[in-house]
This record gives C-alpha cells, sequence and structure tokens, in this order.
C-alpha cells in the first residue's frame, strides 16, 4: 500500500443492519407483491378459480371418486404457471431493461441474492394455487356422493408445476437476456402440451411431462391405479429445485451451498425420474391385482331389503344409492320378481390400468347385476335398465340377447319411476334419440330397441305410471315370457301397437 | 480532518482508452467538487470509487475498508450512496417502491424500520406528498430527486453524486444544493459537475481532472487565487487570451497570460478552473 | 411526401427490431420443420395446430416491430407516426409473406389445411399483434411496449379458445362443416383489427372535443 493509505481513516459507523438473509427475504416479499399484483398473474387467477367455480358445480354427475378428483386439479394450474413464468422472466429482466443495473451492482446485496428473491417470490403464488387446489378438492370431497380417497402426491402437482415454471422463467431470464425469450417459451411449451395431450399408453418417458392426467380411462380403486404419483412429486420438486439453483448458479452464486444444491437437487430428481419409470411399469402383483378386479374381486359385501350388495370398500358408502334404484325397479316388476333378491356386484375391467378402456363382460349367472366405478347422470339409467334385464330375462347376459317384446317391459320397468323418464330414455339410448332403433347402454353389453320398441316404450311412458304398473303386474307372466311380441305387449298394457313387426337389428 | 476515501495510483484502461491515469486523492467528511470536462474521466472515477468497476492499477479504501476485497466491498457498499449519471427507473414502481426496492438491495431488512427510512428520506427530498404516485408520472427534477432519496437511503457514511443536477431548473437546483450540503454535514461527499457554481456554493475542496489525471487538487478559493492577475477586461477580444467572451457590458473578459497595463479584474471559480485546464484542447464557452 | 418517404426506407429498416424478428422468424421455422425432420406423419389436427403456432410465434416477434428506443426523441418530427409505422408494416411485410411460405412448404404436405384459410389466420394474428403494438403506443408512453404486446397476445392465445363462443367455431378442424364460415369470421375479424391498428395509428392532436367545449362552456381556453 502505498504512503496515502497509511494514515488510518476513519472508520465510519453504519446503521445496525441484519444479515443478507433477511434482506433476501425482504426481497422476495416485495417481488411476490409485484407477481400477485401484475396483469397476467391476476387474469390467470381469476381464469382459473372462475373454471374451479364452474366446473366443480356438475363435475362427476355430482358422484366424484376422490383417486379420479385428484388428478384432475393438476391440468388448470398450468395457465396461471404460464402467466407466472412471463411475469417471472420481465421481474428478472426488469433492471436491466431499465437500465437501473448498474446501479444496482454497486448496491449492497449481490446479483445471486436477487435471483435467490426472485425465486423464492413463487412461492406465495404457488401457495395460492395449493389453497386452489385444496378448495376444489375439498369441495368434491364434500358432495354426498363423493366416494374414494385422494392422493396428497397427485395434488401437490398443481403448485409444484407453477413453481418449476415460474423457476424456469427466472432461469431463462438469467440465460437469455431478451423480453422475446419466455413468449416463445411458452409458445413452445403450449405446442408440448397440446402434442402430448394426445391419447396413448404412458410409459416411462411419458411421465417425464410435468404433471401425466390420464383422464379418459376408467375409474379404479385406489390401490389399482398404478400410478407412481409420490415419486413423481419427489421427481418435480427435485426439478424445480434443480432449476432454481442452476438459475442463482448463473447469476454469480457459485457458493459451496449452490453448488452442492445443484447437486443434491439433481440426485433427487434423477432419483424420482427413474423409480417413477420403474413405476410406471405395473408390476407383477400390481396385474394380478388388476385381473382379479374382474374375475373375483375381494369385496365387501352388504344385505339391503333381502338383496346383497358388494362393492370394492372404498364404493361401500354409494351401495344405498344403488339399493335405491334396484328397490324402485323391483317394486314395479310383477310375480316372483316383485321380490326376487339380486346381487349386485361391482366389476371394474382394469387389467390395462388407466389406459384400458374394455367393457365388462355381462355376468351369466341368474340374477346377478353389474355395476360400474361410475355413478350419476347417465350411469343410472343405465344401471337400472341392468337391472330390470335381470329381472325380466334372468340374467344380464340373457338381457343382452333380448329381441322381443320383453324389451318393452325391462324399459318400462328401467324408465318409468326415474324423475323425467323420458329424458332419461334419450340418455341410456348411445345416440340419445327418443325414435327409432338404437343401442341401449347398461354397466355391461348393450343391449338393443328397435323401431316399434321405442314407440311402444314412448307411447307407456306418457300415460301415467300406476295404470300402466297395474297391468305389468297383472300380466307379467306373459309379458316376460320369451318370445312374447312386441305388438301383444302393446296390446297387453294398453297402447297401440307399432306399425312394423319386430326384427332385431342385431 | 483525517481522510475518510484514499485512493493512491487508481489507473483504469477501456482498450486503448486511458480514462483514469495514475489517480490519488484523499476525501475528507464534507463536499468535495469534481470539475473537468466531458470525457476527463469524472464518471469512470466515481464508478471505480463507488465500487462499479475494479481499478486496472491503484487501491483506495472507503470509511476504514479495502474495495479490493470480497469482504472489504460489501462493507464500502453497506456504507455507500451512488446517484449514477444517468439513473434508470422502474416507471411502473411508485417513488416509495423504488426506494423501498434500493433499501432492499442495501440489506435494510426489517420492514418497519426500512420504511420509516424511506419516507424519512423521501421527506427529506421534498417527495413526500407524491411518494404514491407511479414513477412514470413524475417530472424530470422529481425523478432526479427519486434517485437523491435512494442514494440517501440507508444513511450512508460516503455519497457519490454524478451530475445530480443536470436538467434541474434553477430554483430545483437550488433546492439540491441545500439538499447536498445537509448531506455534507457529517458524511464525505464527491460531487461530480459542470458547474462551478455549484462548487463555489457547496464544496470545501475542490478537485480538477482532465484526461483521466488529477490537474488540481485544493480549496475552491486556492482554485480562483490561481486566477488572480490573469484576468482582465478589454475593449477588444484579446488575441493572447486562452479563453475571451463578450460580458453583457459590451466588453471583452479575458483569461490568460496578461498584456502588461491590461485591466485586470477579480477572478472567478470558472476563471481558475479554465486556467486549471491549460494546454488541454477543451472547447471553452460562457 | 413521397421523398421523404423513400429518404426513411434506409433509417427505418435499421432501427428495426431485428433480433426480436430473426428469433421467431427461426424459431417459427424450425418447429414447422419438426415434422419433416423428426419424419413423423402427424394427424391433419396436428399439423392445423402446428401452422395456428407456428402464425402465433410470427406473431410474437411482430408485437416488437413498433419499438422504437428514440421514440421520445423522434415524437415531435413532422414525419407523421402512422407513416413511420406503415413504413415498418410495408417492410416487414414481404418477409414476413416469404417466411410463411417457408413454413407452410415445410409443414408436411400431406396433412396441411387449406393454405387459403390457414394463411387468413395467420394474417389475422399478426394482425393482432401489430394492432396491439398500435394500441400500446398510442396509449402509453412506452417507448418499448413489445414484452407488453406478446404477453398480451400470448393470453389471447391460451384464453380465447377457452372463452369464445362455441358457435363462432374459430378453431375448427378441416373436416369440420363450419370450416368455412368460420373463416368468413376470421377475414371479418381481420378487417375489424386492422381498422382498429389504423385507427391507433396517428397521434391525437388535443384531448378530445367534447372536453374542449366543456373548457369553453367553463370560460377556460378553448
Amino acid at each position: 500500500m502505498s504512503a496515502v493509505l497509511e494514515e488510518t481513516p476513519v472508520p465510519v459507523s453504519a446503521p445496525v443492519r441484519d444479515g443478507g438473509t433477511r434482506a433476501v427475504l425482504a426481497l422476495a416479499r416485495f417481488e411476490a407483491r409485484r407477481l400477485l399484483t401484475s396483469v397476467p398473474v391476476v387474469l390467470a387467477f381469476a381464469v382459473y378459480v372462475a373454471w374451479i367455480v364452474w366446473h366443480t358445480q356438475n363435475s362427476w354427475d355430482g358422484y366424484p371418486a376422490l383417486q379420479d378428483v385428484d388428478r384432475e386439479t393438476q391440468t388448470m394450474p398450468t395457465l396461471v404457471g404460464l402467466a407466472v413464468l412471463v411475469y417471472a422472466n420481465s421481474a428478472v429482466l426488469r433492471s436491466g431493461r431499465r437500465g437501473t443495473e448498474s446501479h444496482f451492482a454497486t448496491l449492497v446485496m449481490p446479483p445471486w441474492r436477487r435471483t435467490v428473491a426472485h425465486v423464492l417470490s413463487l412461492v406465495p403464488a404457488a401457495l395460492l394455487i395449493a389453497v386452489c387446489v385444496a378448495g376444489q378438492f375439498a369441495r368434491e370431497a364434500f358432495k354426498p356422493g363423493a366416494v374414494g380417497h385422494g392422493s396428497p402426491a397427485e395434488l401437490a402437482v398443481g403448485p409444484l408445476c407453477v413453481l418449476l415454471f415460474g423457476a424456469a422463467g427466472v432461469l431463462l431470464g438469467r440465460v437469455v437476456r431478451s423480453a422475446l425469450a419466455a413468449p416463445l417459451l411458452v409458445v413452445l411449451l403450449l405446442f408440448t402440451a397440446a402434442f402430448s395431450a394426445a391419447p396413448g399408453v404412458t410409459d416411462a418417458t411419458s411421465w417425464l411431462a410435468p404433471f401425466v392426467v390420464e383422464q379418459s380411462g376408467p375409474t379404479l380403486p385406489s390401490d389399482l391405479l398404478g400410478r407412481p404419483a409420490a415419486w413423481h412429486a419427489l421427481y418435480l420438486a427435485g426439478v424445480v429445485l434443480c432449476v432454481a439453483f442452476a438459475a442463482v448458479l448463473l447469476a454469480g452464486g457459485r457458493t459451496m451451498t449452490v453448488r452442492a444444491g445443484v447437486v443434491l437437487s439433481l440426485a433427487l430428481a434423477v432419483t424420482g425420474g427413474v423409480l417413477q419409470a420403474g413405476g410406471a411399469e405395473a408390476s407383477p402383483e400390481l396385474t394380478a391385482a388388476r385381473e382379479r378386479a374382474l374375475v373375483r374381486p375381494e369385496l365387501t359385501c352388504v344385505q339391503r331389503d333381502g338383496s346383497t350388495y358388494c362393492a370394492f370398500p372404498e364404493w361401500e358408502p354409494r351401495i344405498d344409492t344403488w339399493a335405491r334404484t334396484v328397490d324402485e325397479v323391483r317394486s314395479l316388476a310383477g310375480g316372483s320378481a316383485h321380490e326376487r333378491p339380486l346381487v349386485v356386484r361391482q366389476r371394474v375391467d382394469a387389467t390395462f390400468g388407466l389406459a384400458g378402456d374394455a367393457a365388462v363382460p355381462p355376468s351369466t349367472e341368474a340374477d346377478r347385476v353389474t355395476v360400474g366405478t361410475v355413478w350419476g347422470g347417465n350411469r343410472v339409467p343405465e344401471f337400472s335398465s341392468a337391472v330390470a334385464a335381470v329381472l325380466v330375462a334372468g340374467s344380464e347376459e340373457a338381457g343382452g340377447e333380448l329381441c322381443d317384446g320383453r324389451m318393452v317391459t325391462l324399459m318400462w320397468l328401467s324408465l318409468s319411476w326415474q324423475d323425467d323418464p323420458m329424458n332419461a330414455l334419450s340418455r341410456v339410448r348411445l345416440d340419445d334419440s327418443v325414435a327409432g332403433s338404437a343401442t341401449v347402454l347398461s354397466p355391461t353389453n348393450p343391449m338393443t330397441m328397435t323401431e316399434g320398441q321405442t314407440d311402444v316404450v314412448r307411447h307407456l311412458l306418457e300415460k301415467p305410471l300406476p295404470g300402466t304398473g297395474d297391468r305389468v303386474k297383472a300380466h307379467w307372466a306373459e309379458l316376460t315370457e320369451p318370445g312374447v311380441t312386441t305388438a301383444r305387449a302393446a296390446e297387453l298394457l294398453g297402447v297401440a301397437a307399432p306399425e312394423k313387426a319386430d326384427s332385431c337389428e342385431r | 480532518m483525517p481522510p475518510t476515501v484514499s485512493a493512491s495510483g487508481l489507473s483504469l484502461h477501456y482498450g486503448r482508452t486511458r480514462a483514469l491515469d495514475d489517480v490519488s486523492l484523499r476525501l475528507a467528511p464534507g463536499v468535495t467538487g469534481l470539475l473537468g470536462p466531458n470525457g476527463a474521466g469524472k464518471t469512470t472515477l466515481l464508478r471505480v470509487l463507488a465500487t462499479a468497476v475494479p481499478p486496472d492499477r491503484g487501491a483506495f479504501t472507503a470509511l476504514g475498508h479495502d474495495p479490493g476485497t470480497p469482504q472489504g466491498r460489501q462493507e464500502v457498499r453497506r456504507r455507500l450512496g451512488y446517484l449514477p449519471q444517468t439513473p434508470g427507473f422502474h416507471p411502473d414502481f411508485t417513488a416509495f417502491e423504488f426506494v423501498d426496492y434500493v433499501a432492499i438491495l442495501k440489506e435494510l431488512a426489517d420492514r418497519g424500520d426500512r420504511h420509516r427510512e424511506v419516507r424519512r428520506v423521501l421527506e427529506e427530498v421534498g417527495l413526500g406528498d407524491v411518494r404514491g404516485r407511479r414513477i412514470r408520472k413524475l417530472s424530470g427534477g422529481m425523478r432526479q430527486r427519486v434517485a437523491l432519496a435512494a442514494a440517501l437511503v440507508g444513511d450512508p457514511g460516503f455519497l457519490v453524486l454524478d451530475e445530480p443536477t443536470v436538467g434541474l431548473d434553477p430554483e430545483q437546483r437550488m433546492r439540491f444544493r441545500e439538499l447536498i450540503a445537509g448531506a455534507g454535514e457529517g458524511r464525505t461527499v464527491l460531487l461530480s459537475t459542470h458547474q462551478t457554481e455549484d462548487v463555489a456554493m457547496l464544496c470545501h475542496r475542490v478537485i480538477v481532472m482532465a484526461e483521466g489525471a488529477v490537474r488540481f487538487d485544493g480549496t475552491p478559493a486556492e482554485l480562483t487565487a490561481r486566477a488572480t492577475g490573469r484576468v482582465w477586461s478589454s475593449t477588444e477580444r484579446d488575441p493572447g487570451a486562452k479563453a475571451g467572451w463578450r460580458t453583457g457590458t459590451g466588453s471583452f473578459r479575458n483569461v490568460g497570460d496578461p498584456p502588461a497595463g491590461a485591466d485586470l479584474v477579480d477572478p472567478t471559480l470558472e476563471d481558475g478552473y479554465l486556467l486549471a485546464l491549460d494546454g488541454i484542447g477543451t472547447e471553452v464557452t460562457a | 411526401m413521397r421523398e421523404v418517404t423513400r429518404a426513411l426506407v434506409g433509417p427505418v429498416w435499421r432501427t428495426m427490431p431485428w433480433r426480436a424478428l430473426a428469433a421467431a422468424g427461426v424459431l417459427g421455422l424450425l418447429t414447422a420443420a419438426v415434422p419433416a425432420v423428426a419424419g413423423a406423419e402427424p394427424d391433419p389436427w396436428q399439423t392445423l395446430l402446428l401452422l395456428r403456432g407456428v402464425a402465433l410465434i410470427g406473431a410474437l416477434g411482430l408485437g416488437f416491430l413498433l419499438d422504437d428506443p428514440a421514440r421520445h426523441l423522434t415524437a415531435p418530427v413532422p414525419a407523421r407516426r402512422l407513416l413511420r409505422q406503415a413504413l415498418r408494416v410495408g417492410l416487414v411485410a414481404p418477409l414476413a409473406a416469404l417466411w410463411w411460405t417457408a413454413a407452410l412448404l415445410l409443414a408436411p404436405s400431406a396433412s396441411r389445411p387449406p393454405a387459403g384459410d390457414i394463411t387468413l389466420e395467420a394474417v389475422v394474428v399478426g394482425v393482432l399483434a401489430l394492432a396491439g403494438a398500435a394500441l400500446a403506443v398510442r396509449l402509453t408512453d412506452e417507448a418499448r411496449p413489445g414484452p407488453f404486446v406478446a404477453a398480451f397476445l400470448l393470453l389471447t392465445a391460451v384464453l380465447a379458445p377457452l372463452l369464445a363462443p362455441e358457435d363462432w367455431a374459430l378453431f375448427v378442424q378441416p373436416d369440420d362443416p363450419r370450416w368455412s364460415t368460420a373463416h368468413d369470421r376470421w377475414a371479418v375479424l381481420a378487417v375489424v383489427v386492422a381498422a382498429a391498428g389504423v385507427l391507433c395509428g396517428p397521434e391525437p392532436v388535443g384531448r378530445g372535443r367534447r372536453r374542449a367545449a366543456k373548457a369553453r362552456r367553463a370560460g377556460g381556453p378553448p
């Protein structure tokens, strides 16, 4: 040092300040407030919340299975995530764009700590998403018809996605100093989302995406889902941390903590990725359990009014609803069918997990009715038709092969007790029609109505219930006799016979 | 008074351009003025002293710390207030938010204390009433005061102000002088300016720079004294004068080496400044 | 006027945000070329989505076209803002047309939607970006409104398919019977958006007649 410096300069005391950590938190708070009040983020949240309110009104026809609901919370947070990405990126680029960087560079807080604050400022947005996700899930869970269990790991995906998108925006701002980069990245992400949304088999690589929804498949019991949800959440958390640490590292935060953070979070992401890849392929035990679910599932059985109801344990609360339908249909039937004990068994084809879409084969045993895992809406007249088919034809398989006048009685039993029978008729038919021939859906194989049968059923449904009910009970034996013609059934029930003769249009 | 900032042998090159050439100086509490033509290296010197750029050679200490080490630089930055020549603004921020933002970057972490401090400095620069207004809605003079508030926040011991009075009207400039004079009480203030009146009115010391080097270092009176006997008035522009211009009274005021029998007049600080730049191809205007 | 325009071509050319335009252009072409490079044979809906996305990428670049860092310096010159903006659009239009043709040629030809109709959609998105930029210039004092325009465009791109009324059928597939009526609507949209953009061009002279009249009635200066 030169002679000038040897004079002892007077140290001037500075005001007492706290450590850098608290300042980083203060900056994170500042940035979070700006993020949450920025126009794109506010708009995205408004749309997201409006979607939740609108969607949960009629979702799942009021009978949600919570192991489906948790997955359903994963898509829409992406909208907020994209807005957060764009804003977080512009916040990182702000001081460069406004020419304050040279000034801020002389302030105490180094740029990498500012980047830490930008990353931390994403946390409140993610927490807000978590609240929205919890709200959506709670609203479904409190519906009286809700069954099943949600998975916390699946519910965590929405908030983690928002963190991931935001951290990507911060990282991008540290790599490319252009305001155009983030919008272009968003377009590419939208592309990827649009193309990967195409239905297909989910394999190990598809689990590398932020979320894998698999919404189109059947509703399965929780333990047959076979989704590596927990590992995926771990993988996502690892990726989020890795991106965040990488952004801090690129901003010049070359401390041991940051370096260790990059390595550890990368290890976390890789671990999660590998384990979820392992979990994406169904294990032999899971495959065996899925096959059992179709042939001899482990069900809990209870008695209601002489009938037996067997359901997967998670669906037990729904047995009363089924029993009400069975009672309604049975009370309309005549002869022995009026008192006949039925066995309602829940079955689902889980062989291919959520990717499968195979119909459940009809039961061949007498008095056995199959019920699926979904309820509400069209599923009610479908189940009702299956019950009526068993009462009229003896078994589900026989009901599927019906092609004579018994179909009239069957459909009348199935529909007449419902609130709006004509509407139920259209909903239970594949083409939503109330005239002409059509396929009638049931939990197992579909049935067929000819044009003439449809006309007769429609006329019957237009008449008052008690009168027809008495006729059905009075002529039950003849009406359920194999080979009875539609014209004869119409005559017995007191409506005009169809113009065309019976013909099963198989 | 013992120095709070001492620099020795500061040199900085931008490619082949020598922006700073072996600059040594010592600053004590109070306002020190830094004069010099455009391109003299004033801004570079201020940027070095504000720890924005490290010097190629030489060293300095500020407030007892050596910015040559990472730890020392942090310590200096904790006690530093800097007003850059072209301060950027975030137009979407309110005046309060902007100063608050800078205060956070100065690591004033406690929210309540920080907000009190931000309100205090905004009050001090006379922006208390408009602190909730967005910067895009503020006039140029108000923006300049926001920048000064940002420099003052956190009660720094060492203030580096790069041409803070540029673009201000006379009344605003007066107000600014008051602020800077107030800030100079107990603090070390280095003020770069083109306005010799600023220096004459505010500074207890003045440094004149040209071509990256210090040409004069002393009190304003000493700088003025340099021109004693070297300013004269005449009816025609004196061809031997280093600078000359027609004054409002019609006569010419000449600076330089006077001819024998010249009508000598009292010098001003500006005359001393012009003479300190002697030999440098500067444009002299008045 | 004509001389001024001719003389302006060079300087305007140099002040255009070429980096943003080039980045968007290159990325758009790369995206369009993905199926060809990967040897994939996408479905018609995928190609349609691809081209719509490419158009959006190009429009994001166009959103930066009216960025002028020297705006505050050039505001008071006699050459009108509308002229200067039109010049920018005029200079970029042939390049944009070439670029779009290249994108169409790069997209898999087997599954390509009708070229004229998809071009119309691209024109609407591009004009929307320009109109957004013109509106931002008109309403704000911002010299570089590009990022805002990009954010607005993205928001529109995400929300429009979600919120547009179902019977407008703007975002249908080529095999949909409503495809041609949908494109009549796209054409109307193009005209409306372009008109809105042009209306934003001229600089406002006063605060509007109504206010001036009010000021007169109040006894203030007209």
